[in-house]
């Protein structure tokens, strides 16, 4: 093993050498471009959802259980004869509104938090950390159970656990940002401007420390879209029959054994793609603020 | 040697067109130091990178770059990697930044000895030792096996130079090698450059933005503007009559040590998008006439000048620099001077001074600033102990008053502007500041009461955009103090109307943000903001060593104007003495957290008596004028950074003269005259220093 490293680079007074600054940030824009067209579509396809199918999102049509696609249903129905391509429209709005909701308040919650340990320092910073890292010691699923446990199920308590599960990590990012900025001297030249502790946090500090955040943000959303899903999945999320994709994939996971795919693959496909559209548009705000520092 | 013929290099990107160099000639010799100078933006560096074969992606290159015979914009890869090895060598401005973190100095000398040298491991350790001897740096088998984070500022450009000069290379190149140095040390550096031409018969081509610091050690000069080489020629000739405007004005421009008039040139350099039709500096010159904006002067040796002195002027200039505005031939479009007195431009030198000294007798009236015995401690968190950055300090600043406070880095002085402005509590003693005391055990003040008294301190940064909040409006930036006071929107909105005009602001600029700005703009932004609660003292940290020369003068200008102000007192931090000697009344000398002088500006500058005070204005560069008799240089036996804290003078473990007594007790300041000092041999010192310059 030693001999692997017996030879580093030498040329330590080379500066480094041109860079594709220009093509970086021309393919960022494409990746958000898509992201964003990607998640339109599905956003207003989901709020368009009552004009681009004929059937309702709970509505049961006594004639056709688990049809194959086509016919009067355009992706079959399921086990209790609802419209799967409905409630795949139908359930992007909780899914999105749920996903986006839980983000922002995860945001919220974390910046302020970031903020005042990262600005104040000392034993209150200390404090706020390790609660911080009570929270995320915790895996997802147990902290949503007892979440769950504690508040009752609901769209409401949905939003709290997987806010709660997201926030210590932008409270860290933020906490870390604020405490690279407050030693710099625009901070200091605040504070001999006689600006109070709050004017320095709100109107300094905040808005220099989100940019972080704001690459992070539509990532996460997209994780936190399938922490959703995965917790519905487990029974722990939507109740049946409000739509939501991963209780659909759950309900329909039975009859995928007996052949009849339809039931779970389209909502499947509905998570996937928007997924994608969160992870490209995060990659794209990363590309383009790599490529402004350099 | 290095022979640059007709270089051209225009950098083409998307949307972005640049003339970097035009038409570039010059050559390099070995055993022969040649200086590089002009302001950032003026093709320096490029020139640096077309000679190692590093033009930046997008550039095209005309012209002959001709090392040892060969043409380095004709090398293919492998001649160009043998031709950086062992033909080439460069030092960058940054050295640590140019070493890698994670390997020790000596592993990386030692690699380089191995791969161009052909050396054992075992042979190129010794001849890495002897390299670091060479180079000046003590006990150098410690330092091998140093990290460079391990590494002062001016060890790591020590160990850059022995990297440079470990494979032999016969042209060393430097770009800009002592910026962020101070000047003892630059003087240090800077012969370390003249040594190796001297003894190794090397060519050095030494890149600076500081002509005077560099003249020094400097056989030719290479003037550069806008990429068009402007002058050249013999550096003592062009240091002391320069013959282009230009370089005229880059000289006038820097603040110097026997008090010649600081002279602002308005306006900045162009960036060019072609190369020049006509003269580049044209625009910014007074003796332009309709030939200079339309033809652009051939480079043509100079009428009656030493052999090897050319510039490229319709209207060369003759004559010394120091005679003052008068001293262009009469008749041909005015003096230099005249240019910058466009605002009030000619910032108070000598004579404006003295009739200007204490408006306010010292001690008369309540003191806007009074210090008593300040000690600043700054505890690390985690174990006793700490960095000890003032060791009772004692000031008094009466209204109107301005004093100079000087010292090298790490002498106190970033921690003195805090101190006064209340970002640091005293750890023992007292800070008044326009009735407002500041004792030790209290934090940052909180508090509205609190916060508004505080602001009758404003300070002015050393990085000028690092100051401004980034995501804020220069608008929002500016009326920061007045919106803390409380004031209605309207008001706010004409007093920051009324700071810009004073700084020749245009009032588009409140919408910009500061990335948007240049150096010159933000400090400018700076002492705005600073000015616009009409405070009873401003502090300026250094506010000048961020900025090009030109744009340096202008800044100074300003703040000679602000800090006239007959009921305002100013307090400015510098490490370079010659800007504090322009308009201070009174100046401190820092050393290691002490007062070691204090007096009034002249009498310090031109009969300083403390050992340290006269090795600073040994060391500082100085335009053609010889030091005053009672100056003689004394010279320092370490670099800072080896002085360990002693129990007695802070500076006896550099001190040619220390005694036992030094070692041992702490001297207070000792009235001698009209200064004071702390040193037990000031009596005996100019017979000591006598000797020392007899027998050396």
């Amino acid at each position: 093993m030693a001999d692997l490293r017996t030879s580093g680079p030498t040329e330590a007074t080379d500066p480094p050498g041109p860079v594709a600054g220009a093509r970086d940030s021309r393919f960022a824009r494409v990746l958000i471009i898509t992201g964003a067209a990607i998640l339109a579509v599905i956003a207003v396809a989901a709020l368009c959802a009552p004009l681009l199918s004929s059937w309702g999102e709970t509505e049961i049509d006594p004639a056709a259980t688990l049809t194959a696609p086509g016919g009067g249903h355009l992706l079959g129905t399921d086990g209790n004869g609802m419209d799967i391509w409905s409630r795949v429209l139908y359930a992007a709005r909780l899914d999105l509104g749920i996903a986006v909701a839980a983000v922002a308040l995860a945001v919220t919650v974390g910046t302020l938090l970031g903020l005042v340990a990262g600005y104040r320092g000392g034993w209150l910073d200390d404090v706020l950390m390790r609660v911080v890292d009570i929270f995320q010691a915790f895996p997802t699923f147990i902290l949503a159970l007892a979440v769950a446990a504690l508040l009752g199920n609901g769209t409401v308590n949905l939003i709290i656990t997987i806010a709660a599960v997201n926030a210590p990590a932008y409270a860290r990012l933020v906490r870390a940002e604020v405490r690279t900025l407050r030693e710099l001297p625009f901070v200091d030249a605040a504070v001999t401007s006689g600006a109070s502790t709050t004017g320095i946090l709100w109107r300094h500090l905040l808005p220099n420390s989100l940019t972080p955040v704001r690459v992070i943000a539509p990532l996460n959303c997209g994780w936190a879209m399938l922490t959703l899903a995965g917790l519905s999945f487990l029974g722990l999320g939507v109740s049946i029959p409000a739509a939501e994709w991963g209780a659909m994939i759950s309900l329909g996971a039975a009859d995928v054994v007996g052949g009849r795919w339809w039931t779970s693959v389209p909502p499947g496909l509905a998570l996937l793609v928007c997924v994608l559209g969160f992870s490209l548009l995060g990659e794209g705000l990363q590309e383009r603020a790599d490529a402004k520092r350099r | 040697m290095l022979s640059i013929e007709n270089l051209s290099v225009a950098i083409r990107r998307p949307g972005r067109e640049v003339a970097a160099l035009s038409d570039v000639t010059l050559a390099v010799r070995p055993g022969e130091v040649v200086g590089l100078v002009g302001e950032s933006g003026g093709g320096k560096s490029m020139v640096a990178r077309a000679v190692v074969g590093l033009l930046p992606g997008g550039s095209h290159a005309t012209g002959r770059v001709v090392f040892d015979d060969a043409d380095v914009l004709r090398m293919d890869e492998s001649a160009l990697s043998a031709h950086r090895g062992r033909g080439v060598a460069i030092c960058f401005q940054n050295p640590r930044g140019a070493l890698s973190p994670t390997r020790t100095v000596g592993r990386q000398l030692v690699d380089r000895l191995v791969t161009h040298q052909d050396m054992s491991a075992e042979r190129a350790r010794e001849a890495a030792r002897e390299l670091f001897e060479s180079v000046g740096i003590r006990s150098p088998q410690r330092r091998l096996d140093a990290y460079p984070h391990e590494l002062s500022g001016g060890m790591a450009q020590r160990v850059m130079i022995s990297l440079a000069t470990g494979c032999a290379p016969g042209l060393l190149i430097a770009d800009e090698p002592t910026t962020g140095l101070d000047v003892t040390l630059t003087r240090e550096i800077l012969r370390q450059f003249r040594h190796a031409a001297d003894t190794d018969g090397r060519a050095v081509l030494l890149i600076s933005h500081d002509l005077a610091s560099i003249a020094q050690v400097c056989d030719r000069v290479v003037v550069l503007y806008a990429g068009t080489v402007v002058e050249s020629g013999p550096a003592a000739q062009v240091l002391r009559q320069p013959a282009h405007p230009y370089t005229r004005a880059l000289l006038r421009s820097v603040p110097d040590l026997g008090g010649r008039p600081v002279v602002a040139t308005p306006g900045a350099m162009p960036l060019l998008t072609r190369a020049p039709l006509a003269c580049p500096f044209a625009a910014r010159c007074a003796h332009a006439d309709d030939t200079c904006a339309t033809r652009r002067p051939p480079t043509e040796p100079l009428a009656g000048g030493p052999d090897g002195w050319s510039l490229a002027c319709f209207h060369p200039r003759t004559g010394p620099l120091d005679a003052g505005p008068g001293d262009a031939p009469p008749g041909s479009g005015g003096p230099v001077g005249s240019v910058g007195t466009v605002g009030s431009a000619v910032v108070a030198a000598a004579a404006p001074v003295s009739e200007a000294a204490d408006p306010a007798p010292r001690g008369a009236g309540p003191a806007v600033l009074e210090i008593d015995d300040a000690h600043v401690v700054y505890r690390s968190r985690f174990s006793s102990g700490g960095h000890h950055a003032l060791r009772g300090v004692s000031l008094r600043l009466a209204p109107g008053e301005t004093l100079g406070v000087v010292g090298e880095s790490g002498c106190g002085k970033s921690t003195l502007a805090k101190l006064i402005m209340g970002l640091v509590p005293p750890t023992s003693g007292t800070v008044t500041v326009a009735g407002h005391r500041a004792a030790p055990g209290r934090g940052r003040p909180s508090g509205r009461a609190a916060r508004r008294l505080r602001t009758r301190a404003q300070l002015v940064f050393q990085d000028p955009i690092g100051s401004l909040s980034p995501r804020r409006t220069v608008g929002d930036s500016i009326a920061e103090p007045l919106r803390a006071a409380g004031l209605p929107a309207a008001e706010r909105d004409a007093r920051v109307a009324a700071v810009l005009d004073r700084m020749e602001l245009d009032r588009a600029i409140l919408r910009r943000y500061p990335h948007e700005l240049s150096g010159g703009q933000a400090q400018r932004i700076g002492i705005a903001r600073a000015l616009v609660g009409e405070p009873d003292l401003i502090v300026f940290d250094e506010p000048t060593s961020a900025l090009d020369v030109t744009v340096q003068a202008q800044i100074l200008d300003l703040i000679a104007d602000v800090a006239a102000d007959a009921e305002r007192a100013a307090v400015f931090i510098s490490h370079d003495l010659a800007t504090v000697r322009g308009f201070a009344d009174r100046v401190v000398v820092l050393y290691l957290g002490r007062v070691v002088e204090e007096g009034p500006v002249d009498v310090v500058f031109d009969h300083p008596l403390h050992p340290y005070t006269r090795a600073l204005l040994a060391s500082a560069p100085r335009l053609g004028g010889t030091p005053p008799a009672d100056a003689a240089p004394v010279e320092l036996v370490k670099d800072l950074e080896e002085a360990d804290a002693a129990t007695g003078c802070p500076l006896a473990a550099r001190c040619p003269f220390v005694t036992d007594t030094c070692r041992t007790q702490p001297q207070q300041l000792q009235s001698h005259g009209a200064s004071q000092a702390a040193c037990w041999r000031i009596p005996e010192l100019p017979a000591l220093i006598g000797k020392q310059a007899t027998t050396p």
